[in-house]
């Protein structure tokens, strides 16, 4: 009977080793082609809900024109260069990398000069000098402060077009701001920036909570039942690092009885994700800040298609390079008034 | 000696034992003075209910981990299981008109029909826990956490898939939304469902420990399975339906974890095993199995939600709450290791 067991049990081991490395066969033989370069992707982690996007544009704009070679570097920057060194053995052209750790650009900067392979980073940026070390690495990305700047700016446009949500009529703006992680580089450019922003266009604020949500709907809700139990209709701002939190806020404001009648409460994010366009329309988030996945793929790609095909890194794109060279793909506010574009970048 | 001295030196013992078996809730309350000393205005009925609203699904993971506690074992895979949970009902109810649904063509589902679903899923997986844990013996502690990293796994293929990819999962069915965030006034005061399915729950777990033959052998069970071995008690069966037991309630509490964020992601549930044992523990559940109450484990939870709003309440900083939170789980487990070690 034991030995029945044991048998059964290693059966089951083999079965499903067999199963998943027979379902990574078929993956391997769908995008291998044969004229067509190979360029070998890294994703820092595949259910990152923002680079789930950007890989499906890289993939849809790859159709035809090159073989990927898609790796899921599941958080981990170990696991990242094992990949990059499978990469290069496979035979890669370039490399298209969106790194785990910032700081680890260095290293994988060395591979690719030690193979003479050209590599493009994208969406975590690089030191500038270890971009500046090799002469065929380039990002594509974004400036981080800039969405803090589109976010206040979309908080300036539509305070001043609605006077009655100074509710104490005292011309100061009370906000609450959930934070993302404290250190995390976007947390702290788009509290900083997004403050500035409203303050330089000459509105006076006052912060009456700012604490961390961890870019997490959950913690941001909690947050949230908290802040309007002791101020209630003393706030009259709810700026939200990311969309996520930005959502939890929106949840605990309608257990409270907002959005219903005349009592509103203005909620602004970051991300434009699918949950918070469809706010938008039930009015009950005024804006957020769209990061364009699918130009950030696209750049992402064109670059490495070129590079890898020997050509210019810009040769036939819509895109330029900055001093640090790299490509900037900008942010873009949304309102109600252009929802329809972003809803655009979902399909 | 004469009686008056004796009658003393009880009373002394007295006191002292009640300090000790009560000393948690002391605790509670001298940080309740604490936080009110701070903010005055953190008594009020609002943040009472809020506080309770919050504690209660972390009640009902508390309270399937904890059957499973008292009966010597552990699950480090509740966490990822209520995640699971949350994906999965939550897909299967988004609201109709929403533009981005996981399954377009979904017709609209009474909305226990999902729930009932992932409570049959994560009461599989948690079986086969038990099933490991009672028949090949392994450590429960290493058979749940290989579980947790495979239900981590099992999650995110379901998650991350076209047409939308890795997509919290949101736009919930308002049916949906509502039963975890609805409330009903009862003269004046708001009582949140939530609270209400939290004491069904604990009225339901009481129930089965203190009244029930299942309540006496898990307790057997839990503190010498030997001898409840030799007195007759299947211990394989009573394990596997324990952790059954538990995964049933991690999946009834996982949906409603899912109705009350108003979305869901893979990464939903990450981490609150560690709450919900680390509330058992401080409300007196012991490792070594046999020894708790479920007012212990209410206690337990009631005490981290308490800290947890209301120094977010007063505005202190995030990682000065997890110094005061890891101090209570110390503090509070050394305080029970003496008890453990009296008896002895």
């Amino acid at each position: 009977m034991k030995k029945f067991t044991a048998i059964l049990l290693m059966l089951v081991m083999v079965l499903s080793l067999a199963a998943c490395s027979s379902s990574t066969n078929s993956d391997s033989t769908t995008t291998k082609g044969d004229e067509k370069p190979i360029i070998g992707v890294t994703i820092y982690k595949y259910d990152d809900n923002f680079m789930s996007f950007v890989r499906r544009a890289i993939e849809n704009f790859a159709t035809d024109k090159a073989s990927l070679e898609m790796n899921d570097s599941q958080n981990s920057q170990a696991t990242q260069n094992d990949q990059v060194d499978t990469m290069i053995s496979k035979g890669a052209k370039s490399l298209a990398i969106n790194l785990v750790d910032p700081q680890a650009a260095a290293t994988i900067v060395e591979k690719a000069k030690a193979a003479d392979l050209p590599v493009v980073f994208f969406n975590k940026e690089p030191d500038a000098s270890v971009l500046a070390s090799y002469d065929k690495a380039w990002y594509v990305g974004t400036t981080s402060s800039e969405s803090g700047v589109i976010q206040g700016e979309v908080i300036v446009n539509a305070w001043k077009a609605h006077p009655e949500w100074d509710r104490n009529g005292d011309g100061v703006m009370s906000y609450v701001l959930l934070k993302g992680e404290p250190g995390h580089p976007d947390a702290e450019a788009r509290t900083k920036y997004a403050v500035d922003t409203i303050v330089a266009a000459g509105i006076q604020v006052q912060e009456l909570e700012l604490q961390t949500g961890m870019w997490d709907s959950a913690k941001a809700k909690e947050l949230m039942d908290a802040w309007i139990s002791k101020h209630g209709d003393a706030i009259e701002m709810v700026i939200a690092n990311n969309d996520g939190m930005a959502l939890g806020a929106i949840q605990s404001l309608n257990a409270a009885g907002y959005f219903e009648g005349d009592k509103f409460m203005p909620v602004v994010g970051v991300d434009a994700i699918p949950d918070a366009l469809e706010q938008i329309k039930a009015g009950k988030m005024v804006g957020t800040v769209l990061n364009d996945a699918k130009n950030q793929g696209k750049a992402t790609f064109e670059l490495a298609y070129n590079v890898a095909m020997g050509k210019d890194p810009l040769d036939g794109t819509e895109w330029t390079l900055d001093d640090s060279k790299a490509v900037r793909v900008p942010y873009v506010a949304v309102t109600i008034d252009n929802i329809a574009f972003a809803e655009e970048a979902y399909k | 000696m004469s009686v008056n001295t004796i009658k003393k030196k009880l009373n002394k013992q007295d006191i002292g034992h009640f300090l000790m078996n009560n000393a948690i809730i002391i605790v509670l309350f001298a940080l309740m003075l604490v936080i009110i000393a701070l903010e005055p205005s953190f008594v009020s009925l609002k943040n009472f209910t809020n506080i309770l609203a919050q504690a209660s699904t972390r009640t009902i993971f508390a309270l399937g981990v904890g059957t499973i506690i008292v009966a010597k074992g552990t699950d480090l895979s509740l966490g990822r299981q209520v995640g699971l949970a949350a994906v999965i009902s939550a897909s299967l109810l988004q609201a109709p008109n929403y533009a981005y649904k996981m399954y377009p063509d979904l017709p609209i589902l009474p909305v226990i029909v999902p729930i009932l679903l992932v409570m049959l899923i994560t009461g599989l997986f948690s079986g086969i826990n038990g099933l490991v844990v009672a028949k090949f013996k392994v450590d429960p502690f290493i058979a749940t956490l290989g579980m947790m990293v495979i239900v981590y796994g099992v999650t995110s293929i379901y998650y991350d898939r076209p047409p939308y990819g890795a997509q919290p999962i949101g736009g919930l069915d308002p049916r949906f939304a509502n039963v975890a965030q609805g409330s009903i006034k009862l003269g004046g005061i708001t009582i949140p469902f939530l609270v209400i399915y939290a004491v069904i729950a604990v009225t339901i777990m009481w129930f089965l420990w203190n009244k029930t033959r299942f309540g006496k052998n898990l307790f057997a069970v839990g503190g010498n399975s030997e001898a409840a071995a030799v007195s007759g008690v299947n211990v394989g069966r009573m394990l596997i339906m324990v952790y059954i037991l538990a995964g049933l309630f991690y999946g009834l509490g996982g949906s409603l974890e899912a109705a009350r964020i108003g979305s869901a992601t893979n990464n939903t549930g990450n981490g609150y095993e560690l709450d919900a044992i680390a509330a058992c523990i401080v409300g007196g559940l012991s490792f070594s199995g046999g020894i708790g109450s479920i007012a212990g484990i209410v206690t337990g939870v009631l005490i981290f939600q308490v800290i947890a709003y209301g120094l977010a309440f007063v505005g202190v900083n995030a990682y000065i709450q997890y110094i005061i939170k890891g101090l209570i789980i110390i503090i509070a487990v050394a305080i029970d290791n003496r008890k453990y070690i009296k008896r002895k």
